[in-house]
C-alpha cells in the first residue's frame, strides 16, 4: 500500500495479575481466569471498593540482578524492568554482540510511582488546627521534612520508569514517556511505530507500566464513583457489556514489547510475532471523564487505524475492547464498532481482556496487544468471562465466557482514556 | 520519495513565565538583564536551605477566571483544575489568540494537542479534613480504616481530575475542539521540547494542519515544594540575592531553583499558514531525541547532530545554541562536553535559567519563546549570571552585552536529570 517502512514486533514481555510472563498469562486468558481479590497492598476493608487485581508474588531479583538497586521504585518501574528484560529476552537483543543497544529507543505510556500515603497523611493532619479545616505549610512542612524519604520520592515521577529502563539496559535511542492513563501504552505503541516509520529509530522498546492500586488511587477513583463496587463477589465485578456492569476494577502490571523495522528483523534473523499495520489517534473533545455518547472520537480512531492499515474492514478477524465494564464505555465502545464496521460489527468476535484482568490503567492497552498477538498465533481467541446478561444496547458477539478458535490475520485493539485520547491499532500476520 | 515533506511553522506563542505573562513583557525582562527568581513569600520556607523560586504572583484564580470571560462554561472548569492546568489552559488561550486561529476555521480532525506536564501534587486543603480524621497525630497513628470510612468522603469527588497530567491536553481540546492526535508527555524538563518534537512528526505525517504544542508547571505549592527540595539540586547561597542565585555555566554556580510557567506554540503546516495569511515567528526543521547514560555528553552530542542533519544545517549555520543550562556543577559539565563536542567555542551559548529557575515541563518552550523572538528583533541580550564562565567548560558564553543575530538558525536542547533528551531546530522564516 504507502511506500513506507514497516515495523514488526519481535520481543514481548509482562507481569501481570495472571502471570508474570506471556504463555502464563495467555493460558489464565484461556481458562477464563479472573486475576481479582481483596486488596492486599493496603488495608481497604472500609474503602467502597476493597478488591483490586493485583500482581502476585512478583520479585524483581528473578528478572534482574540486583534487584535491590531498584528498591525505592515504584512498583511500575519495578514491574516494567521485569517485562523490558523478558521482552529484550525474548526478541534476542539481550548481551547479543551484533546489536548494540544504543540503537534502541523505549517508549513508554507509565504512571506515577509510588505514594508515601502514611507520611503524606500524617503531616497533613499535623498541619491542620483543631479548629480549622486549612493546613498549616510551616507545620507540614516540619514533619515531612523528616519522613518523606527523597529517593522514594524521585522515583514517583513519571519520568522515571522510562529513565531506569533505559539506563539498566543502556538504551540511547530515542526517549519518550507519555500519560494519557487508559490509553497510555497503546498510544506509545503507535507513536513508536511511527518513529520506526520516519526513519528516527530501527527498534524500540515499547509499551507501559503502571500501578494505582494505592490509597489514593482507590480513593480518586472511588470519588469518581468509577470503581465497582461490587464487594460481595469481587470476581464477578468485572463484567464488560453485561446489562448489570457498573464500574471497572483496578489492576496493575507492566508490558513491553519490541518493534522493530522489518528489514533490519529479518536481516538478523529475528523472529517476527507480527506487523503493527495500523494505528488510529483522536480526540473526543467532549467532557473530561465521559465517552462521547455517540462514540465519535473511538469511531474515528478506529476507522483511521483500519484505513492507515491498508486492510479490508472485513479482515479484521477479532476485537480486542477496551471494554472497562463501565456503563457508558461499553455502550459507545459499541455503537463506535458499528458505525466503522456497519453489518459486520455483528459477525466480529470482541472480547474484552479486562473481564479477567481488571484494567491496568497506562499498561492495559500493551497488555491486551499482546494477549491479542499470542491469540493471532494459537488460532483461539480469549473469552469474555462474566457474561451473564445481554444488554439491548450491547448486541454484538463479544466471546462470552468461553475461547473460541479461530484464525485470525489481523485484529483490531481500542484503548480510550480519561480525557478523551482515543487510541486504536491494528495488527496483522506477518 | 517524490513527496514534498511537510513543513512546520510556528504560527502563534502564549507564554506566561517568572519574567512576563506575555511576550512582549518577557521580551522586556531578557533586555533589562531582570531575573524572575525571588524570595518565597506565599508560605513560610525559613527551614529550608532553599528559600527563593520564581513563581508568577499576578496568577489566580480571578486572573484565570477573567481569560475566560468570554465563555461562562469554559470559567466554570477552571474551578475543576489545579493551578498547573489552569496555567495551562490559560495560555493555550493566548496562543490561540495570538494565531488568529479561531474554533470552526478549521477542521476539528485536523487539530491535533501535544502537552508536557509533569506529576501534578494535590493542595493540601484538598486532603485536610480527610487527613485530620484519619490521623490522631501519634507516630504511625494513620488509619486507613478511619480514611475509608469517615476521610475519603471529605475530599472533593472531582480530586483527582485536578490533578491528572493529562488535563491540561484535555481541557484545551474541548475548549478548542480539538479532534486529531491528542498527547501528554511525561519526561521532565525535556517534556515540552519532546512534545513539540512529536507534534512536528504528526504534521510531517499529514494527520494534522495545526496542533496546540505547550508545556506547564506549577511547582510551588506545599507539597510539591516539599518533595523536590528532597530530590532537587536546589541553589542554597544566594537566598539573600535571588536574582543572582541561578547561575548557568558560571564558575560559581550551586544548584537550580524550582518556579512555575507555562508556554504554548500553535505549530501549523506551512501552506495551511499562508493560504490564511497567518503570521508565522519560525520554522521548526529538526528533532531528535535519546538517552544519555553515561552522562558524558556523547549520547546528547549524538542527538543534536541527529535533529541538525534533518534541519540540513552544520554547526556553521547556527546562530545561538538556546542550552538546558541547569546550573550545577554536575549537569553543566556533562552538557558542556556535547556542546564542546559539537560546536566547540565557535557558537555562542545561551541559558536562560538565572532569569527563569528550572521549570520542569514547560522550560524548552518558554527558554525557546527567547530565541523566537531574538530571531524577529534581529539580536540577542545576554544571558544573566554567567558573569564568570566556568573555563573548564569550554564554552563561548552569551554573557554580556546585546549580539547581532547573524544566522538564521538556532539549536535548543534540554534534559531530564535521568539523561532524556530532546533537540529541536528553529529557522528564522524567511518568506
Amino acid at each position: 500500500m504507502k511506500n513506507r517502512r514497516r515495523v514488526v514486533i519481535t520481543g514481548m514481555g509482562v507481569v501481570t495479575p495472571l502471570g508474570h510472563n506471556v504463555p502464563d498469562l495467555f493460558k489464565s486468558q484461556l481458562e477464563g481466569q479472573s486475576g481479582v481479590g481483596p486488596i492486599l497492598h493496603f488495608d481497604a476493608r472500609t474503602f467502597p471498593t476493597k478488591f483490586a487485581s493485583q500482581v502476585k508474588n512478583f520479585d524483581l531479583a528473578k528478572f534482574m540482578p540486583d534487584g535491590a538497586h531498584w528498591a525505592h521504585c515504584g512498583l511500575n518501574t519495578r514491574f516494567g524492568l521485569a517485562a523490558a528484560r523478558q521482552a529484550l529476552d525474548d526478541a534476542g537483543l539481550l548481551d547479543n554482540p551484533r546489536i548494540d543497544p544504543a540503537d534502541i529507543g523505549v517508549y513508554l505510556g507509565s504512571g506515577e510511582g509510588g505514594h508515601d500515603f502514611k507520611s503524606l497523611v500524617e503531616s497533613t493532619a499535623r498541619a491542620v488546627p483543631d479548629n480549622s479545616y486549612s493546613a498549616d505549610p510551616k507545620l507540614f512542612f516540619a514533619h515531612s521534612r523528616r519522613t518523606f524519604n527523597g529517593r522514594h520520592e524521585f522515583e514517583m515521577e513519571m519520568h522515571t520508569t522510562t529513565g531506569r529502563i533505559a539506563e539498566a539496559f543502556n538504551l540511547q535511542g530515542p526517549n519518550m514517556t507519555c500519560q494519557t492513563a487508559c490509553a497510555a501504552s497503546s498510544q506509545a505503541i503507535g507513536e513508536a511505530t511511527e518513529l520506526i516509520r520516519h526513519g528516527d529509530a530501527e527498534m524500540m522498546l515499547s509499551g507501559g507500566a503502571h500501578s494505582m492500586i494505592h490509597p489514593f488511587g482507590v480513593t480518586g477513583f472511588n470519588l469518581l464513583t468509577a470503581l465497582s463496587t461490587y464487594n460481595e463477589n469481587p470476581q464477578k465485578a468485572s463484567r464488560p457489556f453485561d446489562a448489570s456492569r457498573n464500574g471497572f476494577v483496578l489492576g496493575e502490571g507492566s508490558g513491553i514489547v519490541v518493534l522493530e523495522e522489518l528489514e533490519h528483523a529479518i536481516k538478523r534473523g529475528a523472529h517476527i510475532y507480527a506487523e503493527v499495520t495500523g494505528y488510529g489517534t483522536t480526540a473526543d473533545a467532549f467532557r473530561v471523564t465521559d465517552s462521547h455518547e455517540d462514540g465519535r472520537g473511538a469511531a474515528a480512531a478506529i476507522r483511521n487505524a483500519v484505513v492507515d492499515s491498508g486492510v479490508a474492514p472485513e479482515s479484521i478477524g477479532y476485537v480486542n475492547a477496551h471494554g472497562t465494564s463501565t456503563k457508558v464505555n461499553d455502550r459507545a465502545e459499541t455503537l463506535a464498532l458499528k458505525t466503522v464496521f456497519g453489518e459486520y460489527a455483528y459477525k466480529l468476535p470482541i472480547s474484552s481482556s479486562k473481564s479477567m484482568l481488571g484494567h491496568l490503567i497506562c499498561a492495559a492497552g500493551v497488555v491486551e496487544l499482546i494477549i491479542s498477538v499470542t491469540a493471532m498465533h494459537q488460532g483461539v481467541l480469549p473469552p469474555t468471562i462474566n457474561y451473564e446478561n445481554p444488554d439491548p444496547e450491547c448486541d454484538l458477539d463479544y466471546i462470552p465466557n468461553e475461547p473460541r478458535q479461530k484464525k485470525i490475520d489481523h485484529f483490531l485493539t481500542n484503548s480510550f482514556g480519561f480525557g478523551g485520547q482515543n487510541i486504536s491499532l491494528v495488527v496483522s500476520r506477518y | 520519495m517524490a513527496v514534498q515533506p511537510r513543513r512546520a511553522v510556528i504560527t502563534g506563542i502564549g507564554v506566561f513565565s517568572p519574567i512576563g505573562i506575555d511576550t512582549a513583557a518577557f521580551w522586556q525582562s531578557l533586555v533589562e538583564g531582570k531575573s524572575g527568581v525571588r524570595p518565597i513569600t506565599h508560605m513560610d520556607v525559613s527551614e529550608f536551605p532553599c528559600r527563593i523560586a520564581s513563581n508568577i504572583p499576578q496568577f489566580n484564580d480571578k486572573f484565570a477566571r477573567d481569560v475566560f470571560k468570554h465563555s461562562r462554561d469554559h470559567a466554570k472548569s477552571l474551578k475543576m483544575m489545579a493551578r498547573t492546568v489552569q496555567l495551562g489552559v490559560c495560555v493555550a488561550q493566548f496562543a490561540m489568540a495570538d494565531s488568529g486561529m479561531v474554533k470552526g476555521k478549521i477542521d476539528p480532525t485536523r487539530f491535533g494537542v501535544e502537552f508536557g506536564a509533569a506529576i501534578v501534587h494535590s493542595e493540601l486543603d484538598d486532603i485536610a479534613r480527610a487527613a485530620k480524621v484519619s490521623s490522631n497525630c501519634q507516630p504511625g497513628s494513620v488509619s486507613l480504616q478511619a480514611w475509608g470510612e469517615a476521610g475519603l468522603k471529605e475530599i472533593p469527588p472531582l480530586w483527582m481530575l485536578k490533578y491528572l497530567p493529562n488535563m491540561p491536553a484535555c481541557h484545551v481540546s474541548i475548549m478548542h475542539d480539538i479532534q486529531g492526535p491528542s498527547n501528554t508527555i511525561t519526561v521532565g524538563e525535556a517534556a515540552s521540547l519532546l512534545a513539540m518534537g512529536e507534534a512536528y512528526r504528526i504534521l510531517n505525517r499529514d494527520l494534522v494542519d495545526f496542533v496546540l504544542v505547550g508545556g506547564t508547571e506549577s511547582k510551588l505549592n506545599a507539597l510539591n515544594f516539599v518533595r523536590q527540595s528532597l530530590f532537587q539540586p536546589l541553589t542554597t547561597t544566594r537566598n539573600d540575592t535571588p536574582d543572582k542565585a541561578v547561575r548557568p555555566f558560571d564558575r560559581d554556580r550551586d544548584g537550580t531553583a524550582l518556579g512555575e510557567g507555562s508556554a504554548v506554540f500553535a505549530l501549523e503546516e506551512l501552506e495551511h499558514a499562508k493560504a490564511r495569511g497567518a503570521k508565522i515567528y519560525a520554522e521548526l526543521c529538526g528533532f531528535a531525541c535519546g538517552f544519555d547514560r553515561d552522562r558524558k555528553g556523547k549520547a546528547i552530542a549524538k542527538v543534536i547532530r541527529k535533529a541538525m542533519a534533518e534541519a540540513e544545517i552544520t554547526p556553521a549555520d547556527v546562530d545561538h545554541v538556546n542550552a538546558h543550562g541547569l546550573g550545577t556543577v554536575e549537569s553543566d559539565i556533562w552538557e558542556a562536553a556535547a556542546l564542546r563536542d559539537v560546536f566547540g567555542k565557535d557558537v555562542p551559548i545561551w541559558g536562560l535559567k538565572g532569569f527563569l529557575g528550572a521549570l520542569g515541563p514547560a522550560e524548552s518552550l518558554i527558554e525557546l519563546t527567547g530565541s523566537i523572538l531574538a530571531l524577529q528583533h534581529g539580536h540577542l541580550p545576554a544571558a544573566i549570571n554567567s558573569d564568570n564562565p566556568d573555563t573548564a567548560l569550554g564554552l563561548q558564553i552569551h554573557n554580556s552585552g546585546t549580539r547581532e543575530i547573524k544566522k538564521p538558525y538556532v539549536v535548543k536542547l534540554n534534559f531530564s536529570d535521568l539523561g532524556q533528551v530532546g533537540a529541536v531546530v528553529i529557522k528564522k522564516y524567511t518568506n
